[in-house]
């Protein structure tokens, strides 16, 4: 039976379509995480095209240079989640404060509401945090977060890249206990602004609350996930050889990475976990274009296990829906999470092989939630005209939308570059025709 | 012998196929036929790769095997003055303002365990550098990479610079990377598009014989 609902709130959407049933249409994330948000170049190009002021993007993903989304943006394409970590309006009045040595030696303290004018190498300018410098170098831009360099963007990038592999040389488990592991544990001062602003967002806002942050900020990309962690730790295919043929040193590293993001999640969960309707547990790419990196026995051996205490944990102490990102194919490994409760599947990247939306959707749309799979991002939204944009995005909400467990995001963020006018129609298409019931 | 250590090669068994190299060696095998047994052990795992039976992670490792037992080999080959001629040269990069590298240091790697001889640009490499990377090593084979939908449309760049500077008929150009498609490549006036590493390599080889056809 099939109840219409109208006017409902984005909050009570969100949890209604988490839970696979039917909202009153399909609810719609842009910028919520670290991984549906949008480029500070194509969200400038973005407001221009809105017809809104132009002003500098403010920087919310240092690493990525991701722009926070405006009031004014979220209204116009209908968006019915925010990240509780947000610095424009809607936002919390508590704010964080970060104390460092900067690079040239004294010491700094800057609020996370203050910022500096950049122009970026890909022709704008943008809102830099006050944490954030930024040296010029031949070959490109050194950025350093709290004083401690994090990437380097070339001079006609877009992007800031990660800055070699700290444990690349490392050859005994005792080695490992010389990095600083703790590093990457959050802070109580951090935790306790973040718990007094999802708290203040939950009182006094009706979006759905995402919290995209599990303690592990850009310079220390290691505790983002448990595959990711070792690849950035150990650098990409040394880390593939360690999980066969350096087994002891691989099981010391994913205990130290564990440790970390257990130790954060716990935090984070105890504080905010009454307020937030979802948290992120990963960002673990383990896809390529043409499969998963990994066997579902290597999966099995190291890493399951792991995630299910994780998962485990939110779901025990929280009613927040726990939320992993992995790019690529990855039709076999979902099966995985959905054995050990993860409740949303991100970000569904529908052109990699394996992954056809009806597949998807038969096999597992009864089991977990698809965030993602707004449009076919490599090949589709950077290239189509709007109306044979308008056709794709309707067809693969007719086949992800049914039942609920769909929240409509872009795979992965929107990268500079697509038209601008692709982006509204993509938005547009999913509020016009993502009403219940799916036609 | 050698099928046995091609088989321990093609299971990715990294103690065995040493132990292997090193009794082979004893046994008075030339390195060149030791290298042949694993170059079709590696043919078998690419294969295997093909068919979604071996995992990236797979032919990761076995390419590790390969540059082990490499290192055995190599005092050898020196020492007998045994030169094996490479198939061919390839000069390869990820294309400006992109500088993911996983797809083309893979690449890289399969062509050379394939007897492919490889100067590596690296990434976030500006069309000029191509240019005159091309001019400094007259390659056979220009390989582009790109990640990004915003930075493949820099290989057309590349193109363009090389057909200026009248180089672009002196080379073939294979591309890829995740956005890339056998249309992108035929519009941007590449040669070939190699889906991944396994099938760059033959596609390579094919070049190769069209440049050996045309000479």
């Amino acid at each position: 039976m099939y109840v219409v609902r109208e006017g409902m709130r984005p909050r009570e959407r969100i949890i209604l379509t988490l839970r696979r049933e039917e909202p009153d249409r399909v609810p719609i994330d842009l910028g919520a995480t670290w991984v549906s948000g949008i480029h500070a170049k194509a969200y400038y190009d973005l407001r221009r095209c809105l017809g809104l002021s132009e002003k500098p993007p403010r920087i919310v993903d240092i690493g990525q240079q991701l722009a926070d989304v405006d009031k004014d943006v979220l209204e116009l394409l209908h968006v019915d989640t925010i990240d509780i970590n947000r610095i424009l309006e809607p936002r919390a009045p508590y704010l964080h404060t970060y104390k460092f040595t900067a690079v040239d030696g004294s010491l700094k303290e800057v609020s996370e509401d203050e910022f500096w004018i950049w122009r970026a190498p890909y022709g704008i300018d943008v809102e830099m945090p006050k944490y954030v410098e930024i040296i010029e170098r031949e070959d490109g831009f050194l950025g350093y977060a709290e004083g401690r360099p994090f990437g380097k963007i070339p001079k006609t990038g877009y992007y800031f890249w990660g800055l070699g592999h700290a444990l690349a040389d490392v050859k005994t488990v005792e080695d490992l206990k010389k990095y600083n592991w703790d590093a990457g544990k959050v802070s109580d001062s951090v935790i306790e602004i973040l718990r007094k602003k999802a708290e203040y967002l939950y009182k006094n806002t009706d979006y759905a609350l995402v919290n995209p942050f599990m303690g592990s900020p850009v310079a220390l990309g290691a505790f983002r996930g448990l595959h990711a962690g070792g690849q950035t730790l150990r650098g990409w295919e040394k880390w593939f050889v360690d999980l066969r043929f350096r087994k002891p040193l691989a099981e010391s590293i994913l205990d130290h990475i564990f440790e970390v993001m257990s130790y954060n999640i716990k935090r984070l969960i105890n504080a905010v976990g009454e307020y937030i309707q979802v948290q992120v547990i990963a960002y673990d790419d383990m896809g390529m274009e043409t499969g998963p990196q990994i066997s579902v026995e290597t999966f099995r051996e190291f890493y399951k296990h792991r995630y299910e205490e994780l998962i485990g944990y939110v779901k025990k102490h929280s009613k927040a829906f726990t939320f992993l990102h992995s790019d690529g194919s990855i039709f076999p490994l979902i099966k995985e999470f959905i054995d050990i409760g993860l409740d949303i599947i991100n970000p569904v990247q529908i052109s990699a092989k394996g992954m056809e939306p009806e597949r998807l959707k038969k096999e597992y749309g009864e089991q977990i939630t698809f965030w993602g799979a707004a449009a076919d991002n490599q090949h589709v939204l950077p290239f189509a005209k709007p109306e044979e944009l308008k056709e794709h995005v309707k067809g693969l909400i007719r086949i992800f939308a049914p039942g609920g467990g769909f929240v409509f995001a872009n795979i992965h963020n929107i990268q500079p570059g697509v038209p601008p006018e692709n982006i509204v129609t993509m938005f547009k298409t999913a509020y016009e025709y993502g009403r219940y019931p799916i036609r | 012998m050698l099928n046995e250590l091609r088989d321990a090669l093609i299971n990715l068994d990294i103690d065995k196929t040493l132990e292997l190299v090193k009794k082979a060696i004893d046994q008075g095998f030339k390195p060149i036929e030791i290298i042949n047994s694993m170059a079709e052990g590696m043919r078998v795992i690419g294969e295997r790769f093909e068919k979604g039976e071996y995992f990236i992670s797979d032919l990761i490792v076995s390419s590790e095997i390969f540059k082990e037992a490499m290192n055995i080999l190599e005092p050898l080959i020196m020492k007998e003055k045994e030169i094996v001629k490479p198939i061919g040269r390839v000069i390869i990069g990820t294309v400006e303002g992109d500088i993911h590298d996983i797809g083309k240091n893979l690449v890289a790697t399969m062509l050379k365990v394939n007897g492919f001889e490889l100067i590596d640009l690296g990434v976030d490499v500006p069309p000029q550098k191509f240019v005159e990377a091309v001019k400094q090593y007259n390659p056979d084979i220009v390989g582009m990479s790109a990640l990004l939908t915003s930075t493949m449309m820099n290989m057309r760049k590349v193109i363009e610079a090389l057909e200026k500077e009248g180089l672009r008929d002196k080379v073939k150009i294979i591309v890829g990377g995740a956005p890339i498609t056998e249309e992108f490549a035929k519009r941007i006036g590449a040669d070939a598009y190699g889906e991944n590493a396994v099938v760059s390599v033959d596609i390579c080889k094919k070049l190769m014989e069209e440049l050996r056809s045309k000479k």
